[in-house]
């Protein structure tokens, strides 16, 4: 019996004090708990036998479905039927493993074990999320949160361009002064000016592109060169410009600024988008739910902010 | 500290087999492979971004890195749970899992990785990583799964070392020779690196009458991480306690025995598909058409074919040229008894990175079991020229600030190609030529962060790298009639058939200790004295004759050559780390001796020369 009531040490004689002693206990109500609590556990768990062996007795059973499913584990893995010798050893891992694993209970090696934990946590969320599986939802609905997120779907600006390069390694240090002087004679010449051609020299890449974005262009030239292109106006020789591969006097032609599709383009990518978002808000309002039930208590503040100080060198390595 | 005790716990017992069975279960794992794969197919975006269903086993028996990235072509047939270590850890058993796959009709591949970190086991020539010999049937379906090897990655690169390649000015690039977990002793270099595998495929094409090392090349990450950066400019750490952590954790610290300056920013794949698509770029892979870099967006192309004169790249079109008369990187030169192959190569700086260096080709041969490497400069940028003396090409210099880790494109080339031809090509040797193009001089990434922190670069690493890329070799393979034609070499089983008899210890001994030994070797016809003393250590006295060049010495004393054994019948030597046992037989009054890594040739002749 666990714990134990104070008891009067006054001393009767021997006779007496044995019939006294039970009448005092006969008495004492928390005795009475005591009993009645053991007698409602008895009557548990005599009416209800837990089923699949996974109590804290000693036999370890295997029905047919435990078996079926070390079937299915094994195929899904793309392997062919399990043989005889394939199932047997399949089913000795299984009970091997249902040993260690009452063993480890009986230790209580599942307290405090940040895996277990972890592992428990995230079946709660699959839960929650499970409860929150995403109705259906209606056309009106989505373009009302289309409205609200217009951003996550715009496209980016395209422009479309022509240039002429003047090469680094052919010019050396005067390459600047060449695309320079390059610019200036094209003033006022139109895109297909004859000219242009002859004053520059080949490229490796393409000489016309067509409809590009900030991204694509950066992968050709570099970023320094895609950011300032964007910024040209359309419809006369500019320049000259520096990229990472040499010096450029550039046309550009066209410049289409991102624009937003519509709801009619694009609404399965927004029903996508629109999911996401009630899994994540519902996960929230799910958590919130249960933390409200808990009071958290955590150190005072000076105490955190001096472990923060205090972290790796106070402790050397990791 | 959370992450950090779970990252622990987890590799332990990864290396120690004991499976997290929690974690092994398919409603974990399927649950998590499951949402892998709606995510690699949510986001597929076929013609603008394409992405794998993929996972990595992590075999590591005795904490040797045997991993492979496995990658499926898509989703259609992918299986619920993809084949772990857990399941087994054995290479074997991953490719004939991988091998029923394909029969089910499901597309995939395997990319070895970190393969600098697997002590020696992940391009073996004579037993596997369980000491089960390796066979031609072994070699084939290796090949068949496995056609291609990861070069770099943020745990360093895998081509070589200055050990193997004393002879590459180029070769102390991101060596990180580490034991996974912190185990002590040194990594086993041979069957670790890649430029070696390739030769030694090329021996065993030979031997085993398959090349089991025939893969191209790709860059990764490993980073553990979603995110992992490629720049220098901004790279953030890698797992293992410098993630996410502050300047001064990265350039000081570490963990398991890994120190964070060894990291560095992980290397890009890049390949040449016909279009942006789970197809085209799976194909691509498969045949080999790519090539790795260390995280600079290089462009480069390399063919190779009989037909190239030197015009070829003054034609618009040549890139048409070149796929029409030749074979594109990843491929096999046709054979040809006549002329010397050549080979077009052309490099497009990264637009936002240095300038380019050089173009270089490294070629690799075999002749009766002896592999060779030779590194040629075919393009560079400047004015230089190869030294008269020693062939090589200076160095460009560099133009790094180590004070504002800065650095200037005033040296370098923005582009660089050429078309070149073999001059020393012998038909009727297997050989591979693969391009290595280098960047200028750049601050590394440690040296970036401690001038964020107003301190000097920190010991034990580069101040400055060279970025760079590599190619998918191009491989020659003669004739049979070339072949059969070419001189054979002497061979240990002709020896024992002819009745040779191996040395044992005493002889070896009365022949070697205390003596000066000429030895021949047949294969390159260099000649070497080498005196013996009684207390394990030896000299080279002479080379062909005359003294020895300081950097033949240099050669040797690199490789701590300098000190010899005789043991079990062997007189053995160790090069690079690696004990080699020459064994000495005795035909008549000649003694031939064969190294143990030539497969089964006996390549020197051996004498004792009196004094």
């Amino acid at each position: 019996m666990k714990g134990s009531v104070g008891l009067n040490h006054d001393e009767p004689a021997s006779g007496e004090r044995t019939s006294s002693f039970l009448k005092r206990w006969g008495r004492e109500p928390l005795l009475h708990f005591l009993l009645i609590g053991l007698a409602l556990f008895a009557g548990y768990r005599a009416l209800n036998p837990e089923a699949i062996g996974r109590d804290s007795s000693d036999r370890i059973v295997l029905t047919e479905d435990d078996l079926r499913q070390l079937r299915t584990s094994w195929l899904t893995q793309g392997r062919p039927s399990p043989t005889q010798e394939d199932m047997s050893s399949l089913i000795q891992s299984k009970v091997h493993e249902e040993i260690l694993y009452r063993e480890a209970l009986a230790l209580g090696l599942d307290k405090g074990d940040t895996i277990v934990k972890r592992r428990l946590a995230q079946k709660m969320e699959f839960l929650a999320e499970d409860l929150t599986a995403a109705r259906e939802p209606k056309t009106e609905e989505l373009k009302a949160w289309f409205e609200k997120n217009r951003e996550r779907f715009t496209l980016a600006s395209r422009v479309s361009f022509r240039h002429l390069y003047f090469s680094l390694d052919r010019r050396g240090a005067r390459v600047k002064e060449a695309a320079a002087s390059a610019r200036e004679r094209l003033d006022g010449k139109p895109a297909a000016s004859p000219v242009a051609a002859t004053l520059a020299d080949a490229f490796m890449f393409q000489n016309d592109y067509r409809d590009r974005t900030l991204d694509q262009i950066s992968d050709v030239f570099g970023t320094t060169f895609a950011t300032a292109l964007f910024q040209l106006t359309p419809g006369s020789w500019q320049g000259p410009i520096e990229s990472g591969l040499g010096w450029h006097v550039v046309w550009v032609e066209s410049m289409t600024p991102g624009r937003t599709p519509t709801f009619e383009e694009i609404e399965p990518d927004i029903k996508s988008g629109w999911i996401d978002e009630q899994r994540i808000e519902s996960r929230r309002r799910t958590f919130d739910a249960m933390k409200a039930r808990y009071e958290v208590v955590l150190p005072n503040r000076l105490a955190v902010v001096g472990m923060m100080a205090g972290t790796a060198e106070a402790k050397g390595a990791p | 500290m959370n992450s950090l005790a779970t990252y622990k716990f987890l590799t332990v017992t990864m290396l120690k087999n004991h499976p997290l069975t929690e974690l092994s279960s398919p409603d974990v794992l399927g649950t998590y492979w499951k949402r892998l794969v709606n995510i690699a197919d949510k986001y597929y975006r076929p013609g603008k971004f394409t992405t794998f269903a993929a996972y990595e086993w992590t075999a590591s028996p005795n904490t040797a890195n045997l991993h492979r990235n496995i990658f499926f072509l898509d989703t259609k047939k992918v299986p619920d749970m993809p084949f772990s270590a857990i399941d087994s850890d054995d290479p074997r058993e991953l490719w004939k899992w991988m091998d029923s796959q394909r029969k089910a009709g499901n597309e995939l591949l395997a990319i070895p990785h970190n393969s600098n970190l697997s002590n020696g086991l992940m391009f073996p020539t004579e037993v596997d990583d369980k000491g089960r010999p390796i066979d031609k049937a072994w070699a084939e379906t290796r090949m068949r799964n496995e056609p291609l090897a990861e070069l770099k990655q943020v745990k360093g690169q895998s081509e070589t070392t200055p050990g193997l390649s004393p002879n590459d000015e180029f070769s102390n690039y991101e060596v990180l020779a580490w034991q996974l977990l912190g185990h002590t002793g040194d990594q086993i270099n041979y069957g670790s690196y890649i430029r070696q595998a390739y030769k030694d495929g090329l021996a065993l094409q030979d031997t085993l009458g398959v090349n089991p090392y025939k893969f191209g090349v790709v860059s990764g990450s490993d980073s553990h991480s979603t995110a992992v950066a490629y720049r220098q400019n901004n790279f953030f750490g890698v797992h293992g306690g410098s993630y996410d952590e502050t300047p001064e954790k990265r350039l000081k610290g570490g963990l398991f025995g890994f120190n964070n300056l060894w990291a560095s920013p992980a290397g890009l794949s890049v390949v040449w598909a016909e279009e942006n698509t789970r197809e085209a770029i799976f194909a691509a892979m498969q045949r080999k058409e790519t090539y790795a870099t260390s995280g600079v967006r290089l462009k480069v192309r390399l063919f190779g074919g009989w037909e190239f004169g030197p015009d070829v790249l003054k034609q618009k079109d040549w890139v048409k040229t070149a796929y029409a008369k030749g074979v594109s990187m990843g491929g096999d030169l046709p054979a040809s008894t006549t002329m010397a192959p050549s080979f077009v190569v052309w490099a497009v700086k990264d637009p936002d990175s240095g300038n380019l260096d050089r173009v270089q080709i490294i070629k690799g041969w075999t002749k009766h079991g002896q592999t060779f490497e030779k590194i040629y400069d075919v393009a560079w940028a400047g004015k230089r020229k190869p030294d008269p003396a020693t062939g090589k090409l200076p160095p460009i210099g560099h133009t790094v600030n180590l004070a504002t880790a800065t650095y200037t494109n005033s040296i370098g080339a923005v582009e660089l190609k050429t078309v070149w031809a073999d001059p020393e090509f012998d038909p009727s040797l297997d050989a591979f030529y693969y391009a290595r193009v280098l960047e200028i001089p750049t601050p590394r990434w440690s040296t970036i962060q401690a001038v964020m922190l107003s301190r000097v670069p920190p010991d034990g690493v580069a101040a400055t790298i060279q970025e760079r890329a590599w190619t998918s070799p191009i491989w020659y393979t003669p004739s049979e009639e070339v072949r059969q034609a070419a001189k054979p070499g002497v061979t240990v089983a002709e020896l024992t058939q002819k009745g040779a008899m191996a040395l044992g210890d005493d002889e070896l001994k009365q022949l070697i200790v205390g003596n000066t030994i000429l030895v021949r070797n047949t294969v390159t016809g260099r000649q070497f004295e080498i005196l013996h003393g009684s207390d394990g250590r030896r000299l080279i006295t002479a080379v062909d004759g005359k003294e020895p060049e300081l950097d033949v010495m240099g050669e040797l004393s690199h490789g701590r050559q300098l000190q010899y054994e005789i043991r079990d019948g062997h007189y053995v030597v160790e090069v690079a780390g690696t004990p080699f046992e020459v064994t000495v037989y005795k035909m008549g009054d000649k003694y031939v001796a064969a190294r143990s890594n030539e497969f089964g040739y006996a390549n020197y002749e051996v004498e004792a020369v009196n004094p």
